[in-house]
């Protein structure tokens, strides 16, 4: 499978699933680097160039990033409230790849702004068919908005409404 | 959770009214028809006006008598009617009322003095003093009586009184406090139930983590020692993953178990003979070189929450697939019986089956009648589906023989009346205590 190139941040607390995540990718093959936060405010200052990550190559934005639930500081959640809050990151993939099957995790997941909800089977052959398939959706299926919407162009929906009416007329 | 708060509630007194009003009213008509029907030459000689033997008592003045007379009428019946009114009610209310025999007097007291004027009009035409003397004399010892002892029972009255309203007092006080107590529990109960989402929470997310790892690295260990271990060392790591895998179905069938509880009940109708094909087609579906029957009687209608229904049914009928895996030809059948009235529906199968012995054992959490090698399970199934039988206000029963298949009975609430059928119809099994 060739992926496109780019990397993975991976928003993961516990040392096991860290392993095993990287465990299931490089058994599938999948050679992306991948960036690990280990809380809230890990992937917050990864993704504003904050913090531990002061002065990293700002434009580079990751492919995808996968991104538990339960983490210490800032939960998955509020990690994803801010994200979609700020213009560069608000149309990234997220993936919620989290243990819940809560329904209102699921709900609230989504009404922040995931784009997909993944549950971690325990099973490892399993975690790491889900692992193979988020990689494949993402990484080569899905084409990510441009990169000008996401760095500089417009994408507020209002602007992109207004840009309908004047076609109408 | 709205509570519904108690009041004082009016006891039902407006009937009572009605029919007192209509005695009253009958005994006024008789008072006043009477005399005529038991008499009728006294309407002749009434309207004789000219005839009056006692015209000069008013001055010879027709237009005065009938001034009179018309008073006169109207206070004796009125006077009739108050006291007919009174006797009704101490007729009617006798129990509840006190001094009712002060009632009785007083009425006495009014009809009498009804008959004074009423003999007032009769002696106009008809001469009968000493009668109208009797009547007089009556009338002045039942108010003399009454006038004695109406005094004696004004402090008892006053007692009384006050004993009514301080028990109307204690009454408002009880349900206010009632209502107190209700509220407090709602917020205990809606406290526990926070608390038990976050515990559940966290069962789900907490507990399921350090089984990923147990699985995820015993099958590392098993890739890449592949070569170093022998084949028990091999064993032993296939056994913690077949123990890690039975411990997340458990963390499941708890989260079920426990959302069977939490989650809101939202009745309406339910095709619960539309569900169970839907199910029937998935068991089907997941084997489907097995050779099985379904019989599934049409048109069952339920009122419940349709996915805590859906639960109900996958697990009974989950069971019987289950259970009669081992006998050539599974037969599993979904029907209704009548059960006092209402429809029990059941779920029955030819397999296993169990002993009646240990029925009470069934829907408790965790238990289970057979070896987990023979037939995996959590034990929990069972537990969940009288959960949701019980939150429906219902109940569920089993029968069943060894090796001559089960079944399992459920009744929902009763659609007619919505009362709980809960208790008292001697069904009462295990009671699986959980969380």
């Amino acid at each position: 499978m060739e992926t496109r190139e780019g990397v993975i941040l991976l928003v993961e607390d516990n040392p096991g699933d860290e392993a095993l995540t990287l465990r299931a990718l490089k058994r599938n093959d999948i050679k992306n680097e991948v960036v690990i936060a280990r809380n809230g405010p890990e992937a917050l200052d990864y993704l504003f160039g904050s913090g531990i990550h002061e002065g990293r190559d700002l434009p580079v934005l990751p492919e995808i990033i996968l991104l538990d639930l339960k983490l210490p500081k800032l939960d998955g959640l509020e990690v994803l409230y801010r994200l979609r809050g700020e213009e560069r990151t608000r149309l990234l993939p997220v993936v919620i790849f989290t243990s819940s099957n809560e329904e209102h995790d699921q709900a609230n997941g989504y009404a922040l702004g995931a784009n997909s909800y993944v549950r971690k089977p325990i099973d490892f052959e399993q975690f790491s068919e889900v692992v193979r398939q988020i990689a494949l959706y993402w990484l080569v299926l899905n084409e990510p908005a441009p990169a000008r919407t996401r760095t500089w162009g417009s994408s507020d929906p209002a602007a992109i409404g207004e840009l309908f009416k004047t076609q109408e007329q | 959770m709205p509570t519904p708060a108690l009041t004082p509630s009016a006891f039902g007194y407006a009937p009572f009214q009605k029919r007192q009003i209509w005695y009253a009213i009958t005994i006024t008509l008789t008072a006043a028809i009477g005399p005529f029907l038991l008499w009728p030459a006294l309407a002749g000689r009434i309207l004789a006006v000219n005839f009056l033997p006692h015209i000069y008592c008013y001055l010879g003045k027709p237009a005065l008598v009938w001034t009179h007379v018309t008073a006169d009428l109207l206070t004796g019946l009125a006077y009739v009617f108050i006291s007919g009114t009174l006797a009704c009610l101490v007729y009617m209310g006798h129990p509840d009322i006190p001094f009712h025999w002060m009632f009785l007097a007083f009425g006495l007291f009014i009809v009498a003095c009804g008959c004074t004027h009423l003999m007032e009009v009769v002696t106009i035409w008809i001469p009968v003093y000493v009668l109208s003397g009797v009547v007089k004399v009556v009338t002045a010892l039942a108010s003399v009586t009454t006038a004695v002892l109406l005094p004696t029972t004004v402090p008892k009255a006053l007692t009384l009184l006050r004993a009514v309203k301080s028990a109307e007092q204690i009454t408002e006080n009880k349900i206010e406090s009632l209502n107190k107590e209700m509220a407090r529990r709602n917020t205990e109960l809606v406290a526990a139930n926070k608390e038990l989402d976050s515990f559940c929470y966290s069962v789900s997310h907490d507990l399921r983590t350090p089984l990923r790892s147990i699985d995820g690295f015993s099958l590392a260990l098993l890739e890449d020692c592949q070569d170093r271990l022998n084949p028990e060392e091999k064993a032993h790591l296939h056994q913690v993953r077949a123990a890690t895998k039975q411990m997340a179905q458990l963390i499941d069938d708890m989260l079920a178990l426990s959302r069977s509880t939490r989650r809101e009940i939202r009745l309406q109708e339910v095709n619960l003979s539309q569900m169970a094909r839907e199910i029937a087609a998935q068991l089907q579906g997941s084997a489907p070189e097995r050779q099985a029957t379904f019989t599934i009687a049409p048109g069952l209608m339920a009122e419940g929450d349709p996915n805590l229904l859906r639960i109900v049914l996958e697990n009974l009928l989950g069971n019987a697939w289950k259970f009669t895996s081992r006998v050539p030809q599974s037969s599993i059948e979904f029907g209704t019986i009548r059960q006092n009235g209402q429809p029990a529906y059941f779920v029955r199968d030819n397999g296993s089956g169990f002993e009646m012995e240990y029925v009470h054992r069934l829907f408790g959490a965790f238990q289970r009648l057979h070896d987990v090698r023979d037939f995996p399970g959590t034990g929990v199934g069972l537990a969940t589906v009288q959960r949701v039988v019980h939150r429906h206000g219902g109940q569920v029963w089993a029968e069943g023989a060894v090796g001559k298949g089960a079944t399992f009975y459920f009744l929902l609430r009763p659609q007619s009346n919505g009362h709980s059928v809960e208790g008292g119809q001697g069904w009462k099994h295990a009671k699986g205590s959980f969380f």
